[in-house]
């Protein structure tokens, strides 16, 4: 969404404002804790469905999207049939998902999330067994292409049909600043591709490179970025 | 719209309760989590520290995920923290423009406006004007760095202690450290406006 003005008004603070404005915020939130590691143990499998909702949903609230992309995903994976759920909320009955998963499974999924429900964790689980289970980094065969100081331009064309390569810099210019290590790809694996791990960057960008006369004096902009995405200037 | 979400989720919930996909009184135990252990005041504790242990803070900015766990932080959405230092000639600041991506474990799920469209097209383009509507007038000569968290990262901001803190103990600064200034569209209270 980044600079489209057609997003564009206010930003409006609400004081006080809870973690769950309703119930079901939170029904929908501890869902996707079970949803992440039965599809796929990546994030960008659920945002490229969150993005695949239509407009009306994705724009009309955070977590209205995540239950509208829980739901295609689930259909998708054989969990649910089509209009399963439409049909329980109407008691009646229909069609089911065939898939179901083993109580086995489901115990070492709740374990699993049950893990890090706690107030503080011992720092060794905190800092070194959670980021190695949750995140993303890989080994990657070969080294990056870039250091910092590097000047790079970002591609003009933007990878389909899911990339996080952000549209307002795609064509610009910038310089690398700090090398983040190597992840899974992230446009690969969300369209259910398979790719090698790839470097990634953040990429320094001015705003008058970004945004020409209308750039505001003295702004800059970094964005975190996948070689692929980057040409050498 | 939310009654007939609601009953939506509710069934959704029951067809994957029945399916063995998921386990209702977990889900109870994460909702309970994020509501009461997870906010903005384990950030706060964060950067408190960071402000009267300089070596805290040097292990903070290089590498803020084994720094945040060393209070016991630690959880989704934080496998790589990053804590970027405001200085007199840098202001940093947070968003996310291709989704809502945010340092949980520091300060816990995101807010509203955070996650709004206005906020995540507005920020990369105008972050001035922006931060002036909300409050925030940052000094022409102070260069504005706004971060993106489009990967992997999530970044923490690390304000500038407030003057007159001085004699303050760690737990005291703790309180002066809010949400706002650890993303960078506010700054921290000052110890006189918390008497």
């Amino acid at each position: 969404m980044g600079g489209r003005t057609e997003f564009f008004g206010p930003v409006i603070r609400e004081p006080d404002e809870p973690t769950f404005h309703e119930g079901w915020e939170g029904r929908v939130f501890g869902i996707s804790n079970f949803l992440l590691p039965l599809l796929g143990r990546n994030t960008d499998i659920l945002r490229f469905s969150f993005e695949r909702t239509p407009r009306e949903v994705y724009l009309s609230s955070y977590y209205r999207r995540w239950l509208g992309g829980f739901e295609d995903l689930l259909e998708q994976a054989g969990y649910l049939a089509p209009g399963e759920v439409d049909a329980r909320v109407a008691g009646q009955s229909a069609p089911a998902g065939r898939r179901r998963v083993s109580r086995a499974r489901l115990a070492a999924t709740s374990a699993l999330v049950r893990s890090v429900l706690h107030r503080t964790l011992p720092p060794w689980f905190a800092g070194q067994v959670v980021p190695r289970a949750l995140g993303t980094a890989r080994p990657a065969l070969r080294r990056g292409r870039f250091t910092s100081g590097d000047r790079v331009r970002v591609r003009s064309n933007r990878a389909e049909p899911y990339t996080r390569q952000p549209g307002y810099v795609t064509g610009k210019p910038g310089v690398i600043v700090a090398h983040l290590g190597a992840t899974v790809f992230p446009d690969a694996i969300a369209a259910g591709r398979h790719a090698l791990p790839q470097h990634q960057y953040t990429v320094a960008f001015d705003g008058a490179d970004l945004w020409g006369d209308a750039a505001e004096p003295g702004t800059e902009v970094r964005v975190d970025l996948f070689e692929s995405y980057l040409e050498a200037l | 719209m939310s009654d007939s979400t609601a009953a939506r989720v509710e069934a959704l919930e029951a067809l994957l309760v029945e399916k063995g996909i998921v386990d209702s009184a977990v889900i109870d135990e994460v909702v309970e989590h994020y509501e009461t252990n997870v906010g903005p005041l384990n950030g706060a504790k964060v950067i408190a520290r960071a402000w009267t242990d300089p070596e805290y803070l040097q292990r903070l900015l290089a590498d803020g995920t084994r720094a945040v766990a060393e209070l016991g932080f630690g959880g989704p959405e934080g496998h790589m923290i990053v804590a970027v230092p405001n200085t007199p000639r840098v202001h940093n600041v947070v968003v996310c423009t291709l989704c809502s991506c945010y340092p949980w474990p520091a300060l816990g799920l995101p807010p509203n406006w955070y996650k709004s469209p206005a906020y995540r097209s507005r920020m990369v383009a105008q972050p001035r004007a922006l931060l002036a509507e909300m409050g925030l007038n940052v000094a022409t000569d102070v260069t504005i760095r706004v971060w993106d968290s489009s990967a992997e990262a999530r970044y923490l901001v690390v304000p500038e202690r407030p003057a007159g803190s001085d004699g303050l103990r760690e737990t005291e600064l703790a309180r002066l450290v809010t949400r706002d200034s650890m993303i960078g569209v506010g700054q921290p209270l000052s110890p006189a406006a918390d008497d």
